[in-house]
């Protein structure tokens, strides 16, 4: 797919040869790399800017950045979650460019000085198999509170703590809507309706796929593609709030490349952008509250949205963790 | 003093076959490089945080009510599965070596299925068959609040997973047991069923224990069954220890858990060793026979066939559901078949497949001979550290797999030995972790054959490698089957050392299958678990022929 690209680069330079500054625009890209070759197709295909991508996890783009600092070989950082673009404006690697578009995000996807702005976001959701609850005759959740109800006993699969993160962002999230100790008071009364708690942070959707469980808890993607499949599948935000993640992007400071990189800032900030990354079955929630991931799925102005320290977050895992295999696993 | 002429003798005598010593010297420092070395490691690690040494962890294990439920978990279930599967083992290795009943080869296969099959596989079948959604709980009984989760569903999925273990090793030593011992006792008024207490089972009593051993480790070491459906409420060792290093990277608090999972193993084993080390059976005397049992009744014999028939249509049923799911949609939604699943095995997933051949392939020659040339040292040789190279090369199977992965992690990563990554180090650890099976194997059917039947072709002039090649190889042939399928289905469908070990150069087909379970991606899994089946199917027809071809020699020999 990468080398597609490349293909799409060369003959859309070719092309515009003769004219302007026929360099194609390089991305290094720490979205995965199925989904970002298709957002960044489309993104050519909307403003004919040619795209080189290099597909990079955003620990190795981060040091490859700065170690090319003095003589920048990319354009443009595309994905990775937003802490590491704060990090990359701290050491002066990026430079600010504040979008045309950037009314339209709310505060927290995007730098106050465009320093960066968010591509897309995960929040965590409940996927609810409404067929199994109705034959059962069990409500659809719409909150935290409501999960710990004895009618859900057994019914409900979330990934472990230990050996998630998806886990871990719920453990956060109930601890900045409760406080911690409440937190780990609910997460107990909870446990009886937990069926299992999966290793990985994909697995319930997988399980509420087939059925064997009408309440999973998860980032949205997966519960997404789900209702795209045809899945009778729900997707609810709990209306105390949800965590979320965000990816973003920022242009690197000394670009050579300053205009097709506003050029794609911009294009991905706008609704166009949006909606085409919405069309391309990447099953990310978009970052913009006129965008829909999709029918009867809430768009971002009717989701209470719940932020943590990502600083705290990574000093207390232990912890936290530990408190909760203790608290919950080991009562 | 006396000690040391017996030592200095031993080697005078040893120093007449350079050979023997050389390969004795070989087999010493491999096994202390690559079984002792790592747990080694282990052991460091878990009295370590970041460099100092400390009990910090092990405390925890009086702090932390979590891992004490998890130790009585883990113990119980695997008591339960290894006595369950002990006896389904017997039932089906006697129906199926000793009595004359239709459908033999094809119960042997039926029996065998499990094994071959990675162990994520069964525990998925028992979610599609008696799940939340599964079709017999819920399409069929109607049940809506059944849950498989918990002991229950370990249990069951284990006992499906290990018994045919059981069976394996223990098919070897009963089939080798000779029939006229039976016969005599019948006929000095005996029944059948004394018969069987004082002599057929007596006999094959060091195959029971080891097989016992076997399943009660491998079901303290798995945790493929439990992380699918242990559930909220049962927490247990194994996947505990591998949540630890591979979820939180808390390389000290994995290794102790894994020394903890390391003590029960090695009791049963040392157990077991002391046990049936005092015990000598020699019933092959140069007349190997076989002619079925006439121990049990036609009604005792059709009532174990009947058993054995259930529990090969529970496997059938168990993989039925496995080959539907991979050509399936989506289980219980969806059931319009595809062959998409299939597509994505050799389109995406290919290197996986070939990277597990390669390693099967290279891995089964060199550990069914290492077997049976160990085997034969242990039981008919003597020389300084006998028992020391028996307990060492023995003991990576007393050892959880996750406790041999960590410790190769641990081991082969820094020099001397740099291997992480390679080709090789799957290579080694599959050889010296499966090894053990057929040294056992091999050790229980030595143990039965008279040393007269070597002796004799020493006398004639033969060589220490022609007695071994010529005599002794064909008599143990049964055993030597066991450890060349052992190793291979091993190498095809092992996960739990080998997850620490896998690379982006060199992946597994379980690993796959694994990170596709992960995915919800069940009917990939599906896929996957029948390319392993049929390829091990296909290798495990090979080598019976390979191992009957050689066996013809013995016949040949037969007075």
């Amino acid at each position: 797919m990468n080398t597609f690209i490349r293909a799409l680069a060369v003959s859309a330079s070719l092309a515009l040869l003769g004219g302007t500054s026929a360099q194609a625009l390089t991305v290094y890209s720490s979205v995965d790399e199925e989904n970002s070759t298709v957002i960044l197709k489309a993104f050519t295909d909307a403003t004919g800017v040619a795209v080189d991508m290099v597909f990079l996890s955003s620990g190795p783009a981060l040091s490859r950045i700065e170690a090319e600092k003095n003589n920048p070989q990319a354009d443009v950082w595309f994905g990775a979650p937003s802490e590491n673009h704060i990090l990359a404006r701290e050491r002066e690697l990026t430079q600010a460019y504040v979008s045309a578009n950037a009314d339209g995000l709310t505060d927290q996807f995007k730098d106050a000085d465009g320093y960066w702005h968010a591509i897309y976001t995960n929040p965590l959701a409940f996927g609810v198999r409404t067929d199994i609850l109705a034959e059962r005759g069990a409500p659809v959740p719409t909150s935290w509170a409501d999960l710990s109800d004895p009618a859900y006993k057994g019914l409900i699969q979330m990934p472990s703590p230990q050996s998630s993160g998806t886990a871990y962002a719920v453990i956060l999230t109930l601890r900045e809507i409760m406080g911690e100790d409440a937190a780990f008071d609910y997460m107990k009364t909870l446990n009886p309706n937990i069926q299992t708690y999966t290793q990985s942070g994909t697995a319930p959707s997988g399980a509420l796929s087939v059925g064997e469980t009408p309440l999973a808890i998860q980032f949205t993607p997966g519960f997404l593609k789900l209702k795209d499949e045809g899945f009778p599948v729900e997707v609810v935000f709990a209306s105390e709030g949800v965590g979320y993640e965000v990816a973003a992007m920022s242009i690197l400071a000394g670009t050579q490349n300053l205009d097709d990189a506003k050029t794609l800032v911009d294009w991905m900030t706008s609704a166009a952008g949006q909606q085409a990354m919405i069309d391309a079955k990447t099953y990310f929630l978009p970052v913009r509250a006129d965008v829909n991931a999709g029918e009867g799925v809430s768009s971002l102005d009717q989701i209470n949205l719940v932020s943590y320290d990502p600083a705290y977050a990574s000093e207390n895992r232990q912890r936290l963790v530990d408190r909760w295999t203790d608290d919950v696993l080991g009562q | 003093m006396a000690l040391f002429t017996k030592s200095a003798r031993q080697i005078k005598v040893l120093a007449r076959d350079p050979v023997l010593l050389a390969l004795i010297v070989v087999i010493f420092a491999s096994v202390a490089i690559f079984v002792v070395y790592p747990l080694v490691k282990v052991l460091i690690a878990s009295l370590q945080v970041r460099g100092t040494w400390t009990l910090e962890t092990f405390s925890q294990l009086g702090q932390r009510r979590l891992y004490r439920n998890a130790i009585v978990n883990s113990l119980s279930v695997g008591a339960l599965v290894g006595l369950l599967g002990v006896v389904i083992g017997y039932i089906a290795a006697f129906v199926l070596t000793r009595l004359d009943v239709p459908g033999r080869r094809i119960l042997h296969y039926l029996t065998l299925l499990p094994i071959i099959s990675p162990p994520f596989v069964s525990a998925v079948s028992i979610l599609f068959l008696f799940g939340f959604n599964g079709v017999i709980t819920k399409q069929v009984l109607g049940l809506q609040d059944f849950s498989i989760y918990g002991f229950h569903g370990v249990v069951l999925s284990q006992v499906l997973t290990f018994a045919p273990i059981a069976y394996l090793s223990l098919r070897g030593v009963l089939s080798s047991i000779n029939p006229v011992l039976e016969d005599a006792a019948l006929n000095v008024g005996a029944s059948g069923w004394q018969a069987f207490w004082k002599v057929t089972f007596p006999l094959s009593l060091p195959g029971v224990a080891s097989a016992f051993l076997i399943v009660f480790i491998e079901s303290m070491s798995d945790f493929g069954n439990p992380l699918v459906l242990a559930g909220a409420a049962f927490p247990m060792l194994a996947p505990q220890a591998y949540l630890e290093i591979t979820g939180s990277f808390n390389l000290s608090r994995g290794a102790m858990l894994a020394v903890v999972l390391l003590i029960p193993s090695l009791t049963a084993f040392a157990i077991q060793r002391y046990y049936l080390g005092k015990r000598q059976y020699v019933t092959v005397t140069g007349k190997p026979s076989a002619s079925a049992s006439r121990i049990v009744s036609p009604g005792v014999k059709w009532s174990l066939y009947a058993l054995v028939v259930l529990f090969a249509a529970v496997v059938t049923l168990f993989y039925g559901v496995i080959v539907i799911g991979a050509f399936t949609r989506v289980w219980g939604f969806d059931y319009a078949p595809t062959l998409a699943h299939f597509a994505y095995v050799f389109d995406v997933g290919f290197d996986a497949v070939t990277d597990t051949l390669i390693i099967a392939l290279i891995t089964t020659p060199l550990s069914g001979v290492l077997g049976m040339v160990v085997a034969f040292l242990i039981v008919r040789q003597r020389f300084p550290g006998h028992d020391l190279l028996e307990f060492g090369a023995i003991l990576s199977f007393a050892v959880p797999g996750t406790v041999v992965g960590i410790g190769y992690i641990l081991a082969f990563n820094s020099p001397p030995f740099v291997l992480t990554g390679t080709l090789t180090i799957l290579v080694l650890c599959f050889v010296f972790r499966y090894v053990p099976v057929g040294i056992q194997s091999g050790v229980a059917v030595l143990r039965q054959i008279d040393p007269s039947i070597e002796e004799a072709a020493r006398n004639l002039g033969a060589g220490s490698v022609t007695t071994f090649r010529k005599v002794t190889l064909p008599l143990i042939a049964p055993a030597f089957f066991t450890g060349l399928v052992y190793a291979f289905v091993r190498a095809m469908t092992a996960i739990s050392a080998a997850i620490f070990l896998v690379s982006a150069n060199w992946n597994l087909m379980t690993v796959q299958i694994l990170n596709q379970v992960g995915s919800g991606r069940l009917g990939v899994a599906a896929a996957y678990s029948l390319v392993v089946i049929g390829i091990v199917l296909v290798a495990i027809v090979i080598i019976q022929t390979g191992v009957a071809r050689m066996t013809r020699h013995s016949v040949s020999v037969k007075v």
